[in-house]
């Protein structure tokens, strides 16, 4: 009786993992690696230039694709809240010249949503999939921004996400967040091409790391909270992100107190010990150096085993992140490691301190894949 | 202690040396146990089935959302989504029909939106590499159908194959699976279905489990933004359950019946087994054994062999349910839209039922013969009695039993009202049948030999005398045999021509269209058009049941000719009476009205509108209740009522394809309509589907009593091979002998089927005028069939011959073995 319902998610995990599931059965990260699938999609190539408002819509043609917005808040209460937010795309195939006009159900496009809070050790998630064409989930620019799936949606002002408010409810409790941000966008890489390993394999990539929030929590028992506080939006599309050898990512967004921002990440080797390091230093004003493999050192220097649906994890919550190029070098902390999501993607995505010399210089967001 | 161990291991040590005795018992309690525990595990798997009806692939639906007109527009159901009602998930469930006019229904849902959100680390991963890959087949072009495997074999289809349905289109390649909830119909994802079938909106949304609160805001919603769409609770659990009660009962009864012939095997085999070891029982006795632990062994050793017998029986029951389960679910899939799942469990209840059935069966054949010896001194035993004289004391009193039976049948028949007590009735009709059929013969060997020539004939009369003590039981079996399939098959047979007859009555247009977008007028035109008949209806509920409202014009032509059961105003262009409804006769059966009564439905604002029962119509194979109205006085009381489909009458010579050009001229599509010829086979094929399981166990209850008949000769013969050696040595030839024990033995078997005649007329009868009305609330006229009991004549003669030649053959065998053994013995 069971057995079906058990399927759900994994037909789920198939629709996600498309035609190149079965060559690495447990690993549903494979989809970002499948070259072969990779080439009935557009590609990813430099010199493309971006384009708004028109690039915060989809981009049907490449295969996977997220609007990823993570949030350090305040609590009217004084608690510390941490919120993350995101939209997935992917087309499960190539879609047909003319024929997503024959019938909403011949979309090859498929949704999943997640959304999560974390207050102290406590840590709300919820996971959302949706088919494509029939209008229960998708984004779009025009008139106004909108991305949806179900009554979870995010509403711009006008045609882009920001000025816009995002609308949710993470297990029946309801989650309100204006946003707003007076800085540019952020393109990382060159213009927005960002190289994700030596082969080649690569994404658009633009973010917006400083925008405002203001918002409203009603916990399922209790007050409800207003929230004040800083959030980063994260804009990447792609159709083949990860090399064949890459086994997962351990990704940084900080907000220092000084104005800058910087966006680090290391794209995990499983044969090698040289992982692939890319990332953006940003200034106040939001100017931009590209940071490489030589610019940033990252080391785990803490661990947390965590009870997960694959068994029991040992999760680096501790970090030394350091850029010698630059002089700078920060410790990093996970408020709490009760941050992972047992979703059909499973990943660990929590807030995070960051200290210089045990002062604390400012917060951000950290997630990790693959273990 | 001890002696009652030793007693019980020299009584069992006789299977051992007579294997073909432990053979017949085991197969006798095991064909008995198998035929009833295999009907018994398909009732219970199919209840317990109705007690999940409210699941859809094991999502729970507590509530569906219909349209009026069955089509869901995919713009409502994606608002209510995006309103937050993710408990919602849209389904389409088409009737198709094969290119040979198979009935066949797919399921489609999208299970991306039935995917819960997982909000907490889940254990229940599923592993299966077979499964992801059919999965993902689903819903990728060129997509897929999953078929369960039965129903696979049965159209026939293999992995891999298209489909092509009768008009035409294909659906996407088979893959022979199924999941629980999936029962015998086609499922599909949803966009694969839309795409492939054409389908623009869906059929109904499922809700799955919602708290009080959110179904409250679910119906605010609705009423406000979608007020054609309507929420119903989802009762059917509570309406299958009562809907197909019936059906079980009818099920039930026939594995009665069937374990009630294997029994009769075990009734022979094990008094045979007595009777040949009343030496040693005596010797145990004379070795002063008591009489006491002398039963108790004997006892000990029923239960041993129930518990063997029960447990084969068991697995063997198992094994046939799995067979028969395709049919039944078939038929309950056809009649009542109940889907049952492909996968049996053997619950330990029926374990206990069984055991505790052949134990009461065993000790039931064992209580009289040890009755009887407990009544005679050692000695007594020693020297034996006048086997005949007892035999014929047995015989009158089992013709007084029976007559005391029938007594008590017919007094009790004003009083019918219940389908327990009519199945009582059928029960004591056959028992007392059964029971009177030794007296009969032996009555009737009597009289032959009263008036037989002296010599060879006046002995063969004397012998069959002495072999119907032993062959009985045989005969019991094979009459029950006899009359269940004569009764059955004219039960069969009366339905399948009164359906016929109905049929060609009712589905008398030629054109059947069922379609939204149909512009009806447009076809007006033509001139091939000799007569339209379009009907509206709604469902609702009455007396707690489902029911059906159809508003038709009283003067179409099938109106004109409806087949009416009974009816108090004339027909034929008659005005239809002010407040005058007819009925379908399951109102009349089943909700106990009469011509005349008054009636209240419901409307829709909540009141009660006042009907007079007119007339009531016969309506076979419906389930529900159903009434008929003219189709304004429909439209105007139940606004929501939906077009219900268009009746069209065509001119002799009306070219198909032209008809079919118009058709989709006036706005139908390809798949709308069904002519006459395709309905009546479809109707007649479900109906034959419905009997399959009916005859599947009836034709396993003969084999039974040929099993039984082939034990007894055995058994006789082997009782009787000494005196077969006095015979040769007196000098009877092969052929006499043949003559001598043949003759009579095709007597009684005769008798045995002129019996069957009128007690499987009887039984029929009953059927017809009385339980098949209190079950389902049909009446037909029965049609007497001579042909059935030909041949049933010649198939009981075929066994007859079969179980004879084997037995014969086994006396010739052994026959200079009894020889040399009287030359020893003198």
């Amino acid at each position: 009786m069971k057995q079906w319902f058990c399927s759900v998610p994994v037909l789920a995990l198939l629709l996600w993992a498309g035609p190149g599931y079965g060559q690495q059965a447990n690993d549903v990260y494979q989809v970002l690696r499948d070259g072969d699938g990779a080439a009935q999609f557009a590609p990813v190539v430099p010199g493309y230039t971006l384009d708004f408002p028109q690039d915060h819509g989809p981009h049907p043609d490449f295969r996977i694709e997220w609007w990823y917005l993570t949030a350090n808040l305040e609590g009217a209460n004084g608690q510390h809240y941490g919120v993350h937010f995101t939209l997935f795309r992917q087309a499960l195939f190539a879609q047909q010249q003319g024929l997503e006009h024959a019938s909403p159900w011949a979309s090859g496009q498929s949704w999943m949503a997640h959304a999560a809070i974390s207050q102290g050790d406590k840590h709300l998630y919820e996971e959302r999939f949706a088919r494509g064409g029939i209008g229960q989930a998708g984004v779009q620019s025009q008139p106004v921004f909108d991305a949806w799936l179900d009554d979870w949606q995010w509403l711009g002002d006008g045609p882009s996400p920001l000025p816009g408010q995002l609308t949710l409810s993470i297990q029946g409790q309801p989650l309100t967040l204006q946003l707003s941000s007076n800085k540019p966008w952020v393109l990382h890489g060159e213009q927005g091409f960002s190289q994700k390993s030596e082969q080649g394999q690569a994404s658009y990539y633009y973010s917006q790391p400083s925008i405002n929030i203001v918002g409203q929590w009603q916990p399922r028992t209790g007050d409800s909270v207003a929230l004040t506080g800083q959030g980063w939006l994260d804009r990447e599309w792609s159709s083949q992100p990860l090399a064949e050898n890459q086994s997962g990512w351990d990704w940084f967004s900080l907000q220092l107190a000084d104005g800058h921002k910087l966006m680090a990440f290391r794209l995990r080797h499983s044969d090698t010990e040289q992982h692939y390091y890319s990332g953006s230093w940003i200034t106040p004003e939001h100017k931009v150096t590209p940071l490489n493999s030589d610019d940033i050192q990252l080391t785990p220097t803490g661990f947390d085993v965590i009870d997960t649906a694959q068994g029991e994890k040992r999760i680096p919550t501790g970090w030394q992140l350091s850029l010698p190029t630059l002089k700078r070098q920060w410790q990093i902390k996970a408020r709490s490691a009760n941050a992972w999501l047992d979703t059909l993607f499973p990943y660990w995505e929590g807030p995070v301190q960051v200290f210089d010399n045990k002062q604390a210089v400012g917060v951000g967001y950290l997630e990790m894949t693959g273990y | 202690m001890r002696s009652l161990l030793w007693s019980w291991l020299t009584l069992l040590s006789h299977y051992r040396r007579h294997p073909s005795q432990t053979l017949f018992l085991l197969l006798g309690l095991i064909t008995g146990v198998a035929l009833w525990s295999a009907v018994h595990i398909i009732n219970a798997h199919a209840r317990a089935s109705y007690a999940e009806a409210d699941q859809l692939l094991d999502a729970q639906a507590s509530h569906w959302i219909q349209a009026p007109n069955g089509r869901v527009a995919l713009s409502d159901y994606v608002a209510l989504r995006r309103a937050g009602f993710r408990q919602v998930y849209p389904v389409l469930e088409l009737r198709l029909s094969t290119l040979d006019n198979q009935p066949l229904t797919l399921i489609a849902t999208d299970l991306m939106a039935m995917s819960a959100s997982r909000t907490s680390p889940t254990q229940e991963q599923s592993n299966s590499r077979v499964d992801m890959r059919a999965w993902s087949q689903l819903s990728q072009p060129p997509y897929a159908v999953w078929v369960p495997a039965s129903l696979a074999n049965s159209l026939p289809l293999q992995a891999g194959q298209r489909l092509t349905l009768r008009d035409g289109r294909q659906l996407p390649p088979a893959v022979t699976d199924s999941q629980p909830r999936q029962g015998q119909r086609l499922f599909m994802d949803i966009g694969a279905a839309a795409i492939t079938l054409g389908e623009t909106h869906l059929s109904y949304l499922a809700v799955g489990a919602i708290d009080p609160a959110e179904l409250k805001r679910l119906d605010q919603w609705l009423n406000q933004y979608a007020p054609q769409l309507k929420r119903r609770s989802n009762q059917q659990p509570l309406d299958l359950t009562e809907l197909t009660a019936s059906l079980h009962i009818h099920l039930n009864a026939m594995s009665l019946l069937a374990f009630a012939v294997g029994l009769f095997i075990v009734f022979n085999a094990v008094r045979f087994a007595l009777h040949s070891r009343a030496s040693t029982l005596t010797t145990l006795r004379e070795l002063g054994v008591s009489a006491r632990t002398l039963t108790s062994a004997i006892v000990l050793e029923g239960f041993t062999l129930s518990l063997i017998g029960t447990a084969l029986g068991l697995a063997a029951g198992f094994g046939l349910s799995q067979l028969l389960l395709p049919a039944v679910a078939a038929t309950l899939q056809h009649l009542y839209g109940a889907v049952l799942d492909q996968r049996l469990l053997l619950q330990p209840q029926v374990l206990l039922q069984a055991w505790l059935l052949t134990s009461v069966g065993l000790l039931m054949a064992l209580v009289w013969p040890l009755w009887q010896r407990s009544r005679q001194g050692v000695l007594a035993q020693r020297q034996g009695v006048d086997v005949l004289q007892q035999e014929q004391r047995s015989q009158r009193r089992l013709a007084i039993s029976a007559a005391v039976l029938l007594a008590i049948a017919l007094l009790s028949y004003p009083w019918l009202n219940s389908l327990a007590h009519g199945f009582a009735l059928l029960a004591a009709l056959l028992f007392a049948g059964a029971w009177l059929l030794p007296w009969l013969a032996s009555q009737c060997l009597h009289w032959l030999s009263q008036n037989a020539k002296p010599g060879l004939a006046q002995w063969c009369w004397a012998e069959g005398q002495v072999q119907l003590g032993p062959l009985r039981p045989a005969l019991m079996a094979m009459l029950l045999a006899l009359t269940a399939n004569f009764g059955v098959d004219n039960l069969v047979g009366s339905f399948r021509q009164a359906l016929d007859n109905w049929l060609q009555q009712r589905i008398a247009a030629d054109v059947y269209v069922q379609s939204e977008q149909l512009d009806a007028h447009q076809l007006s035109q033509y001139a091939w058009l000799l007569d339209s008949h379009e009907r509206n209806g709604l469902r609702l509920r009455w007396q707690g049941r489902p029911t059906l409202i159809r508003g038709l014009d009283p003067s179409a032509p099938d109106v004109q000719q409806l087949p009416m059961a009974s009816q108090s105003y004339p027909q034929g262009g008659a005005a239809w009476p002010d407040d005058g409804i007819l009925a379908n006769e399951q109102v009349q059966h089943l909700a106990g009205k009469q011509l005349g009564d008054v009636i209240y439905l419901p409307l829709g604002n909540g009141e009660q509108q006042r009907f007079t029962l007119a007339g009531f119509y016969y309506d076979y194979g419906n389930p529900y209740f159903q009434f008929y109205l003219p189709y304004q006085r429909v439209a105007q009381l139940w606004p929501n009522a939906q077009p219900q489909g268009l009746a069209l009458w065509l001119d002799e010579d009306a070219n198909m394809t032209e008809v079919e050009q118009a058709l989709v001229e006036a706005g139908a599509q390809p798949g709308d309509w069904i002519d006459r010829r395709a309905i009546l086979q479809l109707s007649l094929r479900i109906f034959d589907r419905t009997f399959a399981m009916t005859a599947a166990i009836n034709t396993l209850t003969f084999a039974v009593a040929g099993i039984a008949l082939l034990a007894a000769l055995l058994a006789i013969h082997q009782q009787r091979l000494p005196h077969y050696a006095h015979w040769r040595a007196m000098g009877v030839s092969w052929r006499e002998w043949l003559q001598l024990t043949a003759v009579p033995l095709a007597l009684c078997l005769m008798l045995t089927w002129v019996l069957s005649i009128p007690l499987g007329s009887a039984l029929a009868w009953l059927l017809i005028h009385d339980i098949n009305v209190l079950s389902f609330g049909w009446t037909m006229p029965l049609q007497w069939q001579g042909r059935p009991a030909l041949l049933l004549a010649l198939l009981c003669l075929g066994v007859t011959a079969i179980a004879f030649a084997i037995a014969a053959l086994q006396v010739r065998q052994r026959l200079p073995y009894a020889l040399k053994q009287l030359g020893a013995d003198e």
